[in-house]
């Protein structure tokens, strides 16, 4: 989709696949409310957004990590930090958007959603989290139709 | 003194002010009033005072007037103020006499409660202060309380930074501490060390022995309520933290040339605490017991090394006295329950059969029992048993089963003979039941020892090889039993034989005739009822139902069931007259096997006919209390020749649609479709010899569906639900292909039955609707508007499992072609919103997944 036939990370570092959350008594008990927790909120986007080089998902290749979830359910305020592969990574804007949307369209309303790159870890980070945190941006992007196959392609499911 | 004092201030005051000594000057100043305080406990609540930030005290007003950064209303100032007064610290922390150090502390602590950017500089100055060889005692550890509580920081990371010089502060600190309350906290913090994985670098040893010094823990309690459960916290918080350093040693990665840590860390234990065990006085055995025994079962190495070195010590020493039996036994139970894998233990196999056997014979009743439970465990892991044993331990079994009579002992012995039966038949078979049966037969025994024979006789009995012995013994004391003079529980134990008897099993006809002619004649003895206490009757209906059970089950149908006429018209009967849910249902289930392996001809039409008229008659006297049990062996008469295909079998079921509709036992019936199609485990079975054909749902489902559907169009509306639940009992007991070929005729029911508030109706309908779904049939495009409508109503049912399941039929509603479900997504899209902030995950998740797939859905590079 990039159309560059050279990869920027042709070798990337794969790190472990946390498992399966473990089912709780509580889970399936009618009555007890289970809060929105950081795992939950990882587990949305951790394993089911490609990388848009490699068929690798963001978690395998320690873009994302649980430690850098953090959600509040009674505020309703969500915050995620990724850290591209390289410094100078070019998809950055990319994947930032990716896990955006995918958190848009995966959690309700009312959450406040703010997704950046980790600090100290990409040339150009100030620009991409201004990009992401405004919504018109966001919103605009999503409705020019190339940027959206392209997202809709790094969110297409992905066999587990 | 404040005079002296204020004479310093003048005179310090009064150099020229250039600001770096003007700062110099005041913390000098400072330092001197801390002095001061801290040979004057005046001056010291002067100090407190102070750090609490009343300024208005006469020692503040003397020292106000140089500006005192300390106190400024800027934290930065304040931050420097601090800065420079650790900075100082730092220089001459070896100089400061114990008092000071109190007085400087309490005000250090307090400033972790400041501003975050004084943080760093108090935290510098507590590291100094922490070096100072006068430490009093428990101030580190209330220093690290202060930290942990006052702080809002990443503690983690800036302890780690400190790194070596905090495990070694730290491990003075702990070192001779006394406070039950601090040596817990101290405890958890070295527990907190090992987890969060700071570098213990060279000081595990000092480490281990700080802590180690607390075991055995010998504690005098000064005050007595508090101090016990303390001192018993102390205790598993000691062990907790001992388990998890060596599970963390364990798992550490050694490069070629160093030593092994974990060796280390295990000698330096074993080195303590090995020779208390061996000990003449045993003072301390119990607690080094368990020291060890937390070590070694944090993993499997280090369960290796220790039970390499203590084991052989306390295998020398075994007949020297019990405690070292009861220790051994201890010890071997905890190593064999921890780790599965290969024993520990293989090594000292012969050594420890035979302190096990002779701990057997000694008269200490926990010491048999704990041998017994070590037994077991022996002989649950291969290699630790050998023949020789094995028949050793069942001698020794059979033994302690006739002559031991201590409660707790017999009910040991019995478990343990039961598991090592199961692994070790053969032993049983030609040792232990020839001589229980010669006791129990003999006639002679007192009622206690024929009790616990014929008790152990059942738990062994777990095998069919095993229950061909017991079987026919039980069967004997059981038809000496009418004479009323056997106790209650030797016809438990011999029911629980029975119900064994649920095993494939050839050349049963011997024991079925006998069973059949006790049952029928042994009758006599147990009727009526209403003399009998609830005990008796509950045996009864035990009774009843493992006699059913056995009688159809373990009969081949080649085995003629002698005086099965008698034996039918008994259980018919039974099943129509008995109050009890248990006891008529089993009589009906009993009946109905019977009645599937009859062969085919005049005596089996003869009892249908009779049974068919009985049912009947019952059915039809509304105002009846026997209607139920009159539907329950119509259902399971049903059933039995549904799954043979006899010809009565239509006359049957018809009757089951026909009840439907009836006011009193419709819904009944409804989950009595349920019965009839899914696979019964008691009865009815291929495993019972039971005549099952093959295809029979798909056969009764092909010549009924019409039937059905008719009776429910023409059905009320009240009535219409019992038609549902019965049509998705039947529906979701098909093989898939049939439930996709029938789908478009039941689309429009099961369109209903979505509508129908019974939920338990709901959950089945969609169960059997969503693998239909991922390949719909061309017939439900016209149902989609409905479909889609009744779903996503259903998308915040109260049940949760209902929730799910419709929010899986909505994600498989995605994968229909795009240009019939694309009208749909605006509105899918909107309703799934709502269940993305469900109470429960599960259905979050589900319904976040499914809106994925739907915002996917007819976007360009979506599919």
């Amino acid at each position: 989709m990039s159309g560059g036939t050279r990869l920027e990370n042709a070798n990337p570092l794969i790190f472990q696949r946390s498992g399966e959350r473990r089912l709780t008594a509580t889970d399936e008990d009618e009555d007890v409310a289970d809060p929105i927790d950081d795992r939950e909120i990882f587990d949305i986007f951790s394993k089911s957004i490609n990388d848009p080089e490699h068929p690798l998902s963001l978690e395998e290749l320690n873009v994302v990590e649980q430690m850098r979830v953090n959600v509040n359910d009674q505020e309703s305020m969500v915050s995620v930090e990724f850290t591209p592969t390289i410094p100078h990574c070019s998809m950055a804007t990319l994947i930032g958007l990716s896990i955006k949307v995918k958190l848009l369209r995966s959690l309700p309303d009312r959450f406040k959603i703010d997704v950046h790159i980790t600090p100290g870890t990409h040339a150009s980070e100030d620009a991409v989290n201004k990009q992401l945190a405004d919504k018109e941006r966001v919103a605009a992007a999503l409705e020019n139709s190339q940027l959206l196959e392209v997202v809709n392609q790094c969110l297409s499911s992905r066999a587990m | 003194m404040l005079c002296t004092f204020c004479e310093l201030k003048t005179k310090v005051l009064s150099r020229q002010p250039q600001l770096l000594c003007a700062c110099a000057a005041e913390f000098e100043a400072w330092l001197l009033f801390f002095r001061m305080a801290a040979d004057n406990s005046v001056l010291l609540g002067l100090v407190e005072e102070f750090v609490s930030g009343q300024v208005d005290s006469k020692a503040a007003e003397t020292v106000t007037g140089s500006a005192l950064s300390l106190t400024s209303s800027q934290p930065q100032t304040r931050g420097r103020g601090v800065q420079l007064l650790s900075q100082v610290l730092q220089e001459c922390y070896s100089s400061l006499s114990e008092k000071e150090l109190e007085v400087l502390l309490a005000f250090y602590e307090n400033r972790l409660k400041d501003h975050y950017v004084i943080i760093p500089h108090v935290l510098q100055g507590l590291k100094a202060l922490t070096e100072c060889s006068v430490l009093p005692p428990g101030s580190a550890v209330s220093i690290l309380r202060s930290i942990f509580q006052d702080l809002h920081v990443q503690v983690n990371t800036f302890l780690k930074g400190l790194g070596a010089d905090f495990i070694f502060g730290f491990v003075q600190s702990v070192d001779g501490e006394r406070d039950p309350r601090n040596l817990l906290l101290a405890f958890q913090v070295a527990r907190n060390i090992i987890h969060r994985g700071y570098g213990l670098g060279k000081f595990v040893e000092e480490l281990f022995e700080v802590m180690s010094c607390y075991f055995p823990i010998d504690f005098s309690p000064v005050s007595t309520a508090v101090f016990q459960t303390a001192s018993e916290r102390v205790e598993s918080a000691g062990l907790s933290a001992v388990s998890a350093l060596v599970s963390c040693l364990s798992r550490s990665v050694l490069s070629s040339d160093s030593e092994d840590v974990l060796q280390v860390f295990l000698s330096l234990v074993l080195k303590d605490c090995q020779h208390h065990l061996c000990e003449p006085d045993l003072k301390l055995v119990w607690p080094s017991a368990k020291l060890l025994q937390a070590a070694a079962g944090a993993s499997y190495r280090a369960s290796l090394i220790v039970s390499a070195a203590v084991i052989p010590a306390l295998l020398e020493q075994y007949n020297n006295r019990t405690q070292v039996r009861s220790l051994l036994m201890y010890f071997s139970l905890c190593l064999l329950h921890k780790h599965t894998e290969d024993s520990v233990l293989v090594a000292f196999q012969q050594s420890l059969c035979s302190v096990v056997f002779s701990a057997l014979t000694e008269s200490s009743a926990g010491l048999q029992v704990t041998a017994t439970g070590v037994l077991t465990a022996l002989g649950q892991q291969p290699g630790l048993l050998a023949q020789t044993d094995v028949e050793k331990a069942v001698d020794h079994l059979t033994r302690l089963i006739l002559e031991e009579d201590d409660t707790k002992v017999s009910l040991a012995v019995v478990e343990c003979s039961g598991s090592l039966a199961h692994l070790h038949p053969k032993a049983f078979i030609s040792r232990l039941i020839p001589r229980l049966k010669e006791e129990i037969l003999s006639g002679q025994s007192d009622a206690a020892v024929r009790q616990r024979c014929v008790t152990a006789l059942a738990s062994v009995s777990s095998l069919p090889s095993v229950v061909q012995e017991s079987a026919p013994i039980l069967l004997q004391v059981l038809a000496s039993a009418h004479t009323g003079t056997h106790s209650f529980y030797s016809k438990i134990s011999f029911l629980i034989i029975f119900s064994t008897l649920l095993f494939s099993y050839r050349s049963a006809s011997r024991m079925a005739s006998q069973a059949v002619s006790l049952f029928l004649d042994g009758d006599v003895s147990f009727l009526p009822e209403n003399a009998f206490p609830s005990q008796i009757q509950l045996l009864q209906r035990k009774k009843q139902h493992l006699w059913d059970s056995s009688c159809h089950s373990f009969t081949s149908r080649q085995v003629e069931i002698p005086e099965i006429d008698r034996l039918l018209v008994q259980l018919e009967d039974l099943s129509c007259t008995c109050p009890h849910l248990f006891s008529y249902t089993s009589a009906a289930k009993c009946f109905a096997g019977l009645v599937n392996k009859r062969p085919a001809g005049e005596a089996l039409d003869a009892v249908l006919e009779r049974v068919m008229k009985r049912i009947s008659v019952e059915l039809e006297n509304v105002s009846s209390a026997q209607r139920t049990q009159a539907f329950t062996l119509l259902l399971w008469v049903s059933k039995a020749l549904l799954l043979r295909y006899h010809p009565l079998s239509t006359a049957l079921t018809d009757k089951l649609f026909a009840l439907l509709s009836d006011p009193a036992l419709g819904s009944q019936v409804a989950d009595g479709f349920c019965v009839l199609m899914s696979d019964s485990l008691d009865v009815l079975n291929r495993n019972c010899h039971a005549d099952v054909r093959i295809m029979y749902r798909q056969r009764f489902f092909a010549e009924n569906s019409t039937k059905l559907i008719q009776g429910f169009n023409s059905a009320e509306q009240e009535e219409k639900s019992c038609y549902l639940k019965a049509l998705s009992h039947i529906v979701s007991n098909l093989p898939r292909q049939i439930q996709l070929t029938e789908l478009p005729a039941l689309l429009p029911l099961l369109l209903e039955a979505l509508s129908c508030a019974d939920q338990a109706v709901q959950l089945s309908t969609l169960s059997c609707l969503q693998p239909v779904l991922l390949e719909p049939p061309a017939a439900i495009r016209n149902q989609l508007e409905a479909l889609f409508s009744r779903l996503l109503a259903l998308t915040t049912s109260p049940v949760m499992k209902v929730r799910i399941a419709s929010l899986q039929c909505v994600h498989a509603l995605s994968r229909l072609p795009e240009h019939m479900v694309l009208p749909f997504r605006a509105r899918v899209l909107k309703a799934l919103a709502v269940p993305l902030d469900d109470k429960k995950r599960l259905v979050r998740i589900k319904a976040m997944v499914a809106r994925g797939e739907w915002f996917l859905l007819g976007s360009p590079g979506g599919k």
